[in-house]
């Protein structure tokens, strides 16, 4: 079943008196529970339509569809409320908040997305997800002190800890070094299929191919296959 | 979950120091606002602590005290007329104590009143600061102007003018002393409005300390220290909030990438602010009023927990003013911005 739908998209960047098509239509469907990766090289267009799905920058034309409801219809409070309960993001850095402890930073997530768990559930959510990512140990470790592919762990646990529909992952594994970045790819596969979470990743890396659903290439703003 | 006490508790230095700039720019306006006050109560606490009402001088005086002479038949019938109203003179002089030690004083004396203390002939009422200077009652002082002897009858407290001690001296004395016959002022306590007088110009109790032209100099140039101080410390705190709110521009982003509201993220920058500055103006408050109680006697330093409260709202008011300008970037972020510059 199609959850998400990108339809014609287009983006434009002024630079100056210079107006610069980076997508240039683009149509990508995303089915329930599977994982999509985006390939392409370079100024391809890649992350810009990641960021345009996950509602952090605005398309210049064409639908964005989540649910059948169009984002590009939304104001910004309509698409902070999706962002924060139905959709978890990666990215290339973990981006965790320097003054929480990883248990935190969960706890964190779960008062953004409204949950309406109670504290002790709050909890009891937080030690399962912590288990999942093999984080528990570190649970009241501050992000000063974990090593990359720890800090990455916990973001991808802060991405799905309010169980959301939708996981947008921007080159997850790319800070990361080969057996690690294998670890994260097969924590995010087995996680998103759990949970059944649709997931639209970016990637460079052609050994990432193989943890993902379908591919789609990019080039030059448009889509290949 | 308060991110905002979590962050505070994270990164104590920080805070501490803020905390500590605030801290000292509001004791050292405390501190200077208490100089001021002890000031002023030291050149016209005799005035200052006077009840509301209105002092009248001859308008020929020029708004001037010393050049002021009110007509007895005049004062006369003020006096008939308002039955708590004081005629007085204020003078500069000294006294010579037992030891022939010159003391500066403030001769006042004024018909019988409530207002001021009523002394009879050759005696006298001293401020007691006279009194830590070694002179006792019962002593006797004299005046190479004044034929007699003065008796010191008693001491009172916190009468002062011109940052003299005050001396009250009963009205024939004076009157030998200066070798006038008529008093320079009137005083009629009472809110009322003044009533006209003919031949006499009408002054409120603040307008009347304005025509002192010492005090006024010395309270303008005090107060503008005040107010200059508050306004540099407005534009510190801001630059200060500024500076730490342009620091967590990357956080913010981050925050508002996953959803945080920006009103939540002004919330926790106002939490920090007043939780900083609370505590560090509570420990102005606290040090400056300790300061006044171990003060030096001779310091004139007053400063009253009215004073302080009122400047730490100022204070309080224009933190939260210079942060709120300063996290109106926190509107501005982008989150996609802050996720491409990488880490926090």
């Amino acid at each position: 079943m199609t959850i998400f739908t990108i339809d014609e998209v287009t983006k434009t960047f002024t630079n100056g008196e210079v107006d610069e098509q980076v997508l240039k239509g683009i149509n990508i469907s995303l089915r329930e529970g599977e994982i999509t990766a985006l390939v392409g090289a370079s100024g391809s267009g890649k992350s810009t339509i990641l960021t345009i799905a996950a509602g952090l920058q605005r398309a210049t034309d064409g639908k964005v569809l989540f649910e059948g409801k169009n984002m590009t219809d939304m104001n910004q409070d309509q698409i902070r409320k999706i962002r924060a309960s139905e959709f978890g993001f990666v990215f290339q850095s973990s981006h965790l908040v320097p003054f929480l402890t990883v248990e935190e930073q969960l706890l964190l997530m779960l008062d953004v997305s409204e949950t309406k768990l109670k504290k002790r559930e709050q909890q009891v959510e937080v030690e399962k997800i912590l288990k999942l990512v093999d984080m528990d140990h570190r649970k009241d470790a501050y992000p000063a002190s974990l090593s990359g592919g720890e800090k990455q762990r916990v973001a991808i646990a802060r991405a799905i800890i309010h169980k959301p529909k939708m996981l947008f992952a921007d080159e997850p594994t790319a800070s990361l070094d080969s057996k690690r970045s294998k670890d994260v790819m097969t924590l995010i596969r087995e996680l998103t299929k759990t949970l059944n979470i649709t997931t639209l990743m970016v990637t460079h890396d052609e050994d990432m191919l193989t943890y993902a659903d379908h591919i789609i290439t990019m080039k030059d703003g448009l889509v290949l296959t | 979950m308060n991110i905002a006490w979590k962050e505070i508790k994270k990164n104590k230095a920080k805070f501490i120091i803020l905390g500590s700039i605030i801290f000292l720019v509001s004791f050292l306006t405390f501190i200077i606002s208490g100089l001021a006050n002890g000031l002023s109560q030291d050149n016209a606490a005799l005035i200052k602590d006077l009840p509301d009402g209105q002092f009248y001088m001859n308008v020929d005086a020029n708004e001037t005290y010393n050049l002021s002479r009110i007509d007895e038949s005049v004062q006369t019938t003020v006096l008939n007329e308002q039955k708590d109203a004081a005629a007085l003179s204020i003078q500069m002089g000294f006294v010579n104590d037992m030891e022939d030690k010159q003391h500066s004083i403030a001769f006042v004396t004024s018909t019988d009143s409530k207002s001021f203390e009523s002394v009879g002939k050759g005696e006298v009422i001293l401020d007691r600061s006279l009194e830590e200077e070694g002179i006792k009652v019962g002593d006797i002082l004299t005046n190479n102007q004044f034929s007699g002897e003065f008796k010191v009858k008693g001491f009172v407290d916190q009468k002062k003018y011109s940052h003299a001690p005050v001396a009250f001296i009963n009205m024939e004395n004076y009157k030998e002393i200066y070798r006038v016959n008529e008093m320079q002022l009137i005083f009629v306590p009472g809110t009322e409005k003044a009533q006209v007088v003919t031949s006499l110009q009408s002054f409120s109790n603040k307008e009347f300390l304005n025509t002192i032209p010492s005090y006024s100099a010395e309270q303008m140039s005090l107060n503008m220290i005040i107010w200059f101080l508050v306004a540099i410390s407005g534009m510190l705190f801001a630059i200060f909030f500024y500076m730490m709110n342009v620091q967590k521009i990357g956080l913010y982003g981050i925050l508002k990438a996953l959803g945080v509201k920006t009103s939540r993220l002004f919330g926790m920058m106002w939490y920090q602010m007043i939780f900083i500055t609370v505590i560090a103006l509570g420990l102005s408050v606290a040090l400056s009023h300790g300061f006044a109680l171990i003060a030096p006697k001779g310091m004139p330093f007053s400063l009253t927990l009215d004073t302080t409260v009122q400047l730490s709202i100022v204070f309080l008011i224009i933190g939260f003013i210079g942060a709120t300008l300063s996290g109106l970037q926190i509107k501005k972020v982008e989150p996609l911005q802050a996720i491409q510059q990488g880490e926090v």
